[in-house]
């Protein structure tokens, strides 16, 4: 009896409760049936139709798989979110460590300045780096007066710009989770490891990362799913001549008026993005089962 | 050896910090700059470009943003307060599955979300409804699960030996509510309803199918104007909504927001 009561904040579960307790639930539910599940359903429902007839046909689905572009998007969605993942990483892990590890007063000041961005928005980033990638923008500027170059370097409307324009956005949210997992190595092993002699390079190489692997494979899937589902970034500096999934989304609603198709593309990148978070779910469940394996092997 | 470990460390580090500042110090800098080309450092400074933000062509687009924001954090925090009061509170059968269900949006990329969205108003032949109702009823579904999240957290986190103690001493259940129970989990709930507006001021991949000629959101009209120019009133505009929301996160924090909820305490 008092078990329970300890359990449950709520002191009297009764009858009249239940009954305000479902109301009270009624908005959110309604909110969320009309405005998410009735449109995904006929998201759903559209990709399995005839835009003209609403005549139920696969051709949209046929026509994904047969026509090159969409399939060209979707490989350069894959490749994009790739890079942007493994550019993440890398760039984020030393500041990670960094912040896991020091406490020094900069430590304070590099936090601020890895995270100050996120407050900025993406248009502002994105623009940042039209500016600073543009065919007259700051660095081909600067190389041209300095007679480096004599033609701007192709280094906006392409795969380069947006890798380069994501992993600014991305960036922060891939230090945060590296940084969670290197703070829970026991700091004790790295010091044990280097009073036996390990160089630093070696205590690296053989405690540091393999024991970040979990955060390393939680920063690499939130990038990849962040980097393909962005829309903004892709938009600007990928422009025409980039095009990944979520600008050719929205090119077939706005401006082809094909909902049906849309509807295919848009589920395309769904199923992209869940296989994405079926492999994390999956690698966190063989994780802690190895775990607990070893936990009651141990005892 | 280590030495040059070390160097290649803190090297690494200042060149990441270079690269996320950067395009920032870039952004502002352009909007200070004299020129309409936005190249080289500007040697002259001037701040006539933000006076061209009063004009209709930018001020509209704020308003109507703010106007949104607004509406989208009062609906979503109402909303996800409710329900997890409901799941955490009453702890109502089937509360997991329920818990699941008003999450599940998060799954959901938000430009499969905004087709989705567009895409049933055609159908159902509310395309009137496109622009400011449309725009709000997108942002909530986005924000929502974000503030019933961070509500529910607060609710499961609170110290119910309060809540009971009042309850002993005869406090009926309102009493209790509004003492107790909605005090200890202001924090958490202001925290979700300042996340709220921001996601929803800032938001692009919902807004752009959902937008209409003279009901335009401030990052919208932005994108569509950088499609043409890359002029330094961008970089004003871009500054200037920085600034708008890091006040707004100020006010929030003043009315007892974050802080207040990372040092544990309940006001």
């Amino acid at each position: 009896m008092s078990t329970i009561a300890l359990a449950a904040p709520a002191a009297m579960p009764g009858a009249p409760a239940r009954t305000s307790g479902y109301l009270v639930l009624a908005p959110s539910c309604l909110v969320l049936t009309i405005f998410f599940a009735l449109p995904m359903g006929t998201m759903i429902g559209m990709s399995f139709m005839d835009a003209q007839t609403l005549s139920p046909t696969l051709f949209n689905y046929q026509r994904f798989f047969s026509d090159g572009l969409s399939l060209a998007g979707l490989y350069r969605t894959a490749v994009m979110s790739i890079l942007v993942a493994v550019c993440v990483t890398v760039l984020g892990y030393p500041v990670a460590y960094y912040l896991a590890r020091s406490r020094s007063r900069w430590r304070a000041l590099v936090f601020a300045l890895a995270l100050a961005p996120e407050l900025a928005g993406v248009v502002l980033r994105t623009y940042g780096w039209l500016i600073i990638l543009e065919d007259r923008g700051f660095i081909n500027d600067m190389l041209t007066h300095l007679g480096v170059i004599a033609s701007p370097l192709p280094l906006s409307k392409n795969l380069f710009a947006v890798v380069v324009g994501l992993t600014h956005v991305v960036l922060p949210f891939g230090i945060l989770s590296l940084t969670t997992s290197i703070q829970g190595i026991d700091p004790n092993l790295e010091r044990a490891a280097q009073m036996l002699g390990a160089s630093r390079l070696a205590v690296v190489r053989h405690i540091i990362l393999p024991l970040s692997v979990p955060g390393i494979v939680s920063s690499l899937l939130i990038a990849f799913t962040m980097a393909a589902s962005a829309y903004a970034t892709p938009a600007l500096l990928g422009g025409a001549r980039f095009k990944v999934l979520a600008t050719m989304i929205y090119e077939q609603v706005l401006f082809y008026i094909d909902w049906g198709f849309a509807a295919v593309m848009a589920i395309a990148l769904l199923i992209m993005m869940l296989m994405i978070s079926f492999l994390g779910i999956r690698y966190e469940a063989r994780r802690s089962s190895r775990r607990s394996n070893r936990e009651g092997g141990a005892s | 050896m280590n030495r040059v470990l070390t160097c290649a460390f803190w090297l690494a580090i200042a060149l990441v910090l270079t690269f996320i500042t950067l395009p920032l110090a870039v952004v502002v800098a352009a909007s200070l700059s004299p020129s309409s080309a936005v190249t080289f450092l500007p040697w002259e400074w001037t701040f006539d470009w933000y006076g061209d933000l009063l004009a209709d062509r930018w001020l509209q687009p704020f308003l109507l943003s703010v106007k949104i924001a607004t509406v989208v954090a009062g609906i979503s925090g109402v909303l996800g307060v409710l329900a997890a009061y409901a799941v955490v509170y009453e702890r109502i059968p089937g509360s997991t599955a329920i818990m699941a269900g008003l999450l599940s949006p998060l799954s959901v990329p938000q430009i499969v979300k905004g087709v989705a969205i567009v895409l049933f108003l055609s159908i159902i032949g509310l395309q009137g409804v496109l622009g400011t109702p449309a725009l709000i009823a997108a942002h909530v579904v986005l924000a929502l699960p974000f503030v019933t999240r961070m509500a529910a957290t607060s609710l499961a986190n609170f110290d119910g030996n309060l809540d009971r103690a009042a309850q002993s001493l005869g406090a009926t259940k309102r009493q209790r509510l509004q003492h107790i129970v909605l005090p200890m989990i202001k924090p958490g709930v202001l925290s979700g309803v300042t996340f709220a507006f921001i996601i929803s001021f800032n938001n692009i991949p919902l807004s752009v199918f959902l937008v209409r000629p003279g009901d335009t959101t401030l990052p919208i009209a932005v994108i569509n104007y950088l499609e043409y120019s890359l002029d330094p009133v961008m970089a004003a505009v871009n500054v200037a909504s920085m600034i708008f929301i890091l006040a707004v996160i100020f006010l929030f924090e003043k009315i007892g927001g974050f802080s207040a909820q990372l040092h544990g305490g309940s006001k």
